[in-house]
């Protein structure tokens, strides 16, 4: 596991890489990406990791199946990085 | 494993057992149920992978409960394809027959048993726990008369608009838990045992609204900074734009 490459978060791509093993299908990587994690931060922080994947695996679902809209201000506050990340075509993409 | 995190999610878990404001405690474990056969569901798969979910007909690989099939089709895109609901497939489901503050229900236990879940998976610890025994008992049937539409798809009650018949949801602003009416809290404010249940689970796996904002603390074994890209990750996965 590096460190902060590419996040510049420490741990960050091992976390990146929990989540992504998560909330995917393959055990095999799950199983890599939890060793990393351990050894990288320890077992409190990969149970805390996963209590926050977990969370937000809830939440997400709780903002887009009732059409909660962000605020404007924070819609304000985060537009240069909304329209960087493309976060508009998640709209696009409802039906 | 944190103590808090523990009980949170124990107590969130049996809650699904007991009556709730909609559905009877019987009504929840099969919605519960349902939203862990999903993930198995061959209809579900096929459409999360089509490029639009309009693409693809069929039915639900569904258990057999006393569901009706516009709950069943809720929970199974909810589990399954939660980026890509719009306004139009709700308005649906409210046509055959969901009713909204059922429907707001029925979305806090799905989230409930994601949560636990994807925790337990992420985490390496036995999966998946067992659902517990249905209780018995009407549910309340309490709506909150302040609730009103025009926020998001269903109705919701502000902070301003709580009376006194309702549960104290938004924890006595500003208090300790600092439920301060943003609009992600206010989501499931139409049914606010939903609300105050997931929340009291949510904070204890996440972090509350004052915690989070404590930058010169740091209030779990990841950073802020470690929390929050974990937080982004999974809402890009799922394609939340929220």
């Amino acid at each position: 596991m590096d460190g902060a490459t590419a996040t510049g978060v420490p741990g960050g791509q091992g976390l990146l890489a929990l989540v992504d093993a998560a909330l995917g299908l393959d055990g095999a990587a799950l199983a890599q990406a939890r060793t990393a994690v351990r050894d990288f931060l320890g077992e409190a922080a990969l149970l805390d990791a996963a209590a926050v994947i977990g969370g937000f695996d809830g939440i997400t679902r709780i903002a887009d199946a009732v059409g909660i809209p962000l605020e404007p201000a924070k819609a304000q506050q985060t537009a240069d990085f909304f329209d960087a990340l493309e976060i508009g075509r998640f709209r696009m993409e409802k039906a | 494993m944190r103590e808090e995190l523990a009980k949170t999610q124990a107590q969130a878990w049996q809650r699904l057992a007991s009556p709730g404001t909609w559905w009877t405690g019987a009504e929840r474990i099969a919605i519960a149920a349902e939203a862990r056969n999903a993930r198995e569901c061959p209809f579900c798969v096929a459409r999360a992978a089509a490029l639009s979910p309009l693409a693809v007909a069929g039915t639900h690989a569904r258990l057999a409960s006393p569901l009706a099939d516009a709950a069943i089709e809720a929970i199974h895109r909810i589990r399954t394809d939660p980026g890509r609901l719009g306004e139009t497939w709700f308005l649906r489901l409210r046509e055959a027959g969901l009713g909204e503050a059922a429907y707001v229900e029925l979305v806090s236990v799905v989230a409930v048993v994601t949560a636990v879940d994807t925790f337990r998976r992420a985490a390496g610890l036995e999966e998946p726990w067992a659902l517990p025994a249905a209780l018995d008992g009407s549910p309340t049937r309490h709506r909150p008369r302040g609730a009103r539409p025009g926020l998001a798809w269903v109705a919701t009650l502000a902070p301003e608009d709580v009376t006194p018949d309702d549960p104290d949801l938004y924890r006595e602003h500003p208090g300790p838990r600092q439920r301060y009416g943003a609009n992600i809290h206010r989501a499931l404010s139409l049914v606010p045992d939903s609300m105050i249940h997931w929340w009291d689970m949510l904070e204890a796996m996440y972090q509350s609204s004052a915690q989070m904002r404590d930058f010169d603390r740091d209030y779990r074994a990841v950073t802020h900074p470690q929390i929050e890209l974990l937080a982004a990750r999974v809402a890009a996965l799922n394609r939340c734009e929220y």
